[in-house]
């Protein structure tokens, strides 16, 4: 039994190789499209679906962190099958291009579209949406008058009121990078340090959890992103839908700079095999129709301007974006996580 | 360990070429993660010694102390009231008792927030029933190792159970005749007799938790894993991660050591008692409390998460059910028996091909090839997709051979990962009972001129039926609940359950992972029938 099994493992063994093989042939006839993703919507599929039988590009989907994927590609080095890397956040796309993963996208059409903040100064990576990191309070305890900037925070009058995910999560290292940026090191240090004075508890949960922790009034107001609010509001969990409608949406900065906005964007590797079809997916994404799609089932605001977004992110009001680029976010990341440790933001 | 025996020339076999040379091959990525040591600290190391290296050492610590006494109580407990006792659905209890580990552990964090959490279904249920709370806290040290414990003390339980099983009738009653109380009998006979079983039981429950990365960082907590996460993806510096995961390493090489230790001290060779005869009693009287011990961990490992998730499951049922979720079923039932086999078969192979090797040293490697348990799936993963990088560049440049497509998008790297990775979920538990069966059978067989691979199979391999049962079952479970190895080395067209509920809970979409994740629950609850209608069919 012991013999005949291993027969049987190694002839199964062979048969998969044999299998993969095949595969890979068949591919080489028909165009394809190999794209490493962070992202793992549901809406993504049918966008990637509706650009398959549109183009007969077939798309190979990896879907996984964007730092494995980065590392992956940085692995595999001229080997890899990567044409594009799809991210959820600007930092990733600046780390991949500052180690030489991407390359120049040269394209009339995406850069007549996506606004020049939103996208890489060599057009090596593109903003395809983007959501705004705000404010959102409890609409029987604060009079939203109250509210102003990131900065007022810190204020005293907010002490144990103020709930917001760990440092380790991206969008708040981003936030941090923002306020480096624009205020520099030492006002951004202690920003962060004042912020951890007035936690009501310790950072722990995800975006939605800030919020369901505002309904059961263990605080006033939490920094979360839009997209997620969305989410919780047309969830289908109904404890999860009334802690959306207990809080309201407050857009920070809007007397300076503007709100803090972060994108989900897009970059062409460095040795993609299929430039050319990669070049074809990005106009696609940024085209009208699919940007309303994303907005109306994934509650992201669209880069393409003549796409209108969802009745949902209407109903909270148009607002003033920062409009630092975004670049610098990437930059600064690194620095933004040491600020953050230094001052013991959990 | 000496690694030059006087009798070098003289004790060298085939078998001890053979052990090394597997072991070895599995170990690559070990390698490759030493080697990256050898490149200096990162740049980052300081600022990690100075604000967190205190943080992830002693939140370990911790971590390991509470899930290890809570697993060891529970544990062995359930396993000799289930061996021990009769008493009514004692064999759908027997396996119920497995069921935790069907549930991966970072889903059992999110349905105890989701029970007992902010308008949690039972704070629901207590303010019904006019109790004010607003919510249980689980989300700290304690929670997480309650989550963790509950879902991992199935590790002690199948490697004891199986231990007190094999029991002849002919000690406890020895034991009872000396005037032993069953109180005695158990602490000073039973458990010291299933002692290699428990701690291989154990040792998995501490690389689990060591390698827990969901939970932890769900509930905010601080761990070596959480750690290697940060340091690489935030912090930018992949060179302190790997820093990071040697020492994990040397901590479980510490772990290992202790093992080795303990067993070392004391060997036990029982007189086998082939399977289920243990005579049985009934539970009477003050002892029907017993089965609380039992009930605990059952309710709080399974029946609890599994209400929230179908509670989940009946709120999203419409819009995530559909007959795709089948094909995806399909897929990881399939990868996760192959792996299983593959992995079950090395485990054997190392196993006896160290045993029959006369040298003493290569023994000690197949620990090396085990080691795959502890270090994080993402770090193993980069040192796979290095090591398999240097192979496809060799190829390319000197025989000018394209082989990357055996690589990338393949199912051959990935099942090699899963093989480093398991191996020792595998190995572990056989090889507790291989020490178990002692050498006199063997040697009796050879004795009658009957050579190795016909005693392995006559003799070894019926003795152990049981013990590879359990790893095969133990392994495909792993293989089904894999996450980071599956996500970065799968096939582009392979869809697994795990990675679909993954991705829902990683975009806090926790309700619409409830069906993937009650679908890898039935898979398991359907294999662990199917082996015990099996075996009470060969009984």
């Amino acid at each position: 039994m012991f013999k005949r099994s291993l027969i049987v493992v190694f002839t199964l063994m062979l048969i998969s190789c044999g299998n993969d093989k095949s595969e890979i042939k068949n591919e080489e006839k028909n165009q394809v499209l190999t794209l490493y993703t962070h992202r793992h919507y549901d809406t993504d599929k049918e966008i990637f679906k509706a650009f398959e039988e549109k183009s007969g590009i077939k798309i190979n989907v990896v879907k996984a962190n964007a730092d494995e994927l980065i590392q992956k590609m940085e692995s595999e080095g001229d080997q890899s099958p990567a044409d594009l890397l799809l991210t959820v956040d600007a930092g990733r796309l600046v780390r991949a291009k500052s180690k030489n993963l991407l390359q120049e996208a040269k394209s009339e059409i995406i850069s007549s579209i996506v606004p020049a903040h939103l996208r890489d100064q060599d057009n090596f990576w593109f903003g395809l949406t983007k959501r705004a990191r705000v404010i959102v309070y409890d609409k029987n305890k604060i009079d939203p008058s109250e509210l102003s900037t990131y900065e007022d925070l810190t204020n005293d009058k907010w002490k144990n009121k103020l709930l917001i995910r760990s440092s380790g999560n991206i969008y708040n290292q981003s936030l941090m990078a923002s306020i480096i940026a624009n205020n520099g090191e030492e006002v951004a240090k202690d920003w962060a340090a004042g912020v951890v004075n007035n936690f009501a508890r310790t950072p722990k949960g995800n975006d939605r959890d800030q919020v369901k922790s505002i309904l059961a009034g263990e605080g006033e107001l939490a920094i979360i992103n839009t997209y997620y609010l969305g989410k919780l509001i047309n969830s289908l969990d109904p404890i999860e839908v009334e802690a959306g409608k207990a809080v309201n949406v407050f857009f920070p900065n809007q007397e300076d700079r503007g709100t803090h906005i972060n994108i989900s964007g897009i970059g062409v590797a460095k040795f993609a095999p299929n430039k050319d079809n990669a070049i074809k997916f990005i106009e696609y994404l940024i085209s009208k129709e699919v940007q309303e799609k994303f907005a109306s089932a994934n509650y992201e605001y669209p880069v393409n301007v003549e796409a209108s977004s969802s009745e949902l992110l209407n109903s909270w009001g148009e607002f003033k974006e920062d409009k630092l680029n975004l670049s610098k976010l990437g930059e600064l990341n690194k620095k933004a996580v040491i600020l953050f440790d230094e001052v013991k933001w959990q | 360990m000496r690694f030059y025996s006087k009798h070098f020339k003289r004790d060298f076999n085939q078998w001890s070429l053979y052990t090394v040379a597997i072991s070895l091959f599995i170990a690559i990525p070990v390698f490759t993660i030493i080697f990256h040591l050898f490149n200096g600290k990162g740049e980052m190391w300081d600022h990690i010694v100075t604000y967190f290296l205190l943080d992830y050492v002693l939140n370990s610590i911790i971590l390991l102390f509470g899930t290890g006494i809570i697993c060891f109580s529970f544990g062995t407990a359930s396993a000799w009231i289930v061996t021990k006792y009769d008493f009514p659905y004692r064999k759908l209890i027997e396996w119920l008792l497995f069921m935790p580990l069907a549930i991966p552990s970072y889903i059992v964090a999110y349905s105890y927030v989701g029970l007992l959490g902010n308008g949690g279904t039972f704070i629901r249920f207590l303010n019904m029933i006019g109790i004010p709370i607003k919510k249980i806290e689980m989300m700290n040290i304690y929670g997480l190792i309650a989550v963790l414990s509950f879902s991992l003390f199935p590790y002690v339980y199948a490697g004891t159970r199986a231990m007190f099983k094999s029991y002849p009738n002919s000690i406890r009653e020895s034991a009872y005749l000396l005037g032993a109380s069953e109180i005695r009998y158990f602490f000073s006979v039973a458990l010291p007799l299933a002692s290699p079983a428990i701690i291989g039981g154990l040792f998995l429950v501490f690389m689990e938790v060591l390698n827990d990365y969901g939970a932890a960082k769900y509930y905010g907590i601080n761990t070596f894993t959480t750690g290697i996460f940060r340091t690489w993806t935030a912090l930018e510096d992949i060179q302190s991660s790997i820093y990071l995961s040697a020492l994990l390493v040397v901590l479980v090489l510490f772990l290992l050591a202790m093992v080795k230790w303990f067993r070392g001290k004391k060997s036990y060779a029982l007189k086998f008692n082939n399977e289920d005869k243990t005579k049985r009693f009934n539970l009477v009287g003050y002892k029907k409390t017993y089965l609380i011990v039992v009930f605990i961990p059952i309710l709080a490992g399974f029946v609890f998460p599994v209400i929230q998730l179908l509670i989940w499951a009946v709120q999203t049922f419409e819009v995530i059910f559909n007959y795709a979720l089948f094909s995806l079923v399909i897929q990881s039932v399939f990868v996760a028996l192959f792996t299983a086999l593959i992995i079950v078969l090395t485990a054997l192979l190392l196993i006896y091909f160290s045993r029959w090797s006369i040298l003493k040293t290569p023994r000690f490697f197949p620990k090396i090839a085990t080691l795959g348990y502890v270090i994080p799936g993402a770090i193993i993963g980069i040192g796979i997709i290095r090591s398999s990088n240097s192979i496809i560049v060799f190829f390319d440049t000197y025989l000018n051979l394209k082989v990357g497509y055996l690589f990338y998008g393949s199912s051959v790297v990935l099942i090699y990962a899963y093989i480093f990775r398991f191996l020792a979920v595998g190995y572990n538990s056989i090889e507790a009972n291989t020490l178990k069966l002692g050498k006199h059978l063997e040697q009796t067989s050879y004795l009658l001129g009957i050579d190795k691979f016909v005693t392995f199979i006559k003799i070894d391999l019926p003795l152990l039926r049981n013990s590879i049962i359990s790893a095969f079952v133990l392994v495909f479970i792993d293989t089904l609940k894999e996450l980071p190895l599956t996500l970065i080395l799968k096939p582009y067209d392979l869809n697994t359950l795990a990675v679909k509920a993954y991705e829902y809970a990683e975009d806090e979409r926790v309700a619409e992972a409830s069906i993937p994740a009650l679908l890898l629950i039935l898979i398991i609850a359907i294999l662990i029938t199917l082996i015990n209608y099996k075996k009470s069919k060969t009984n």
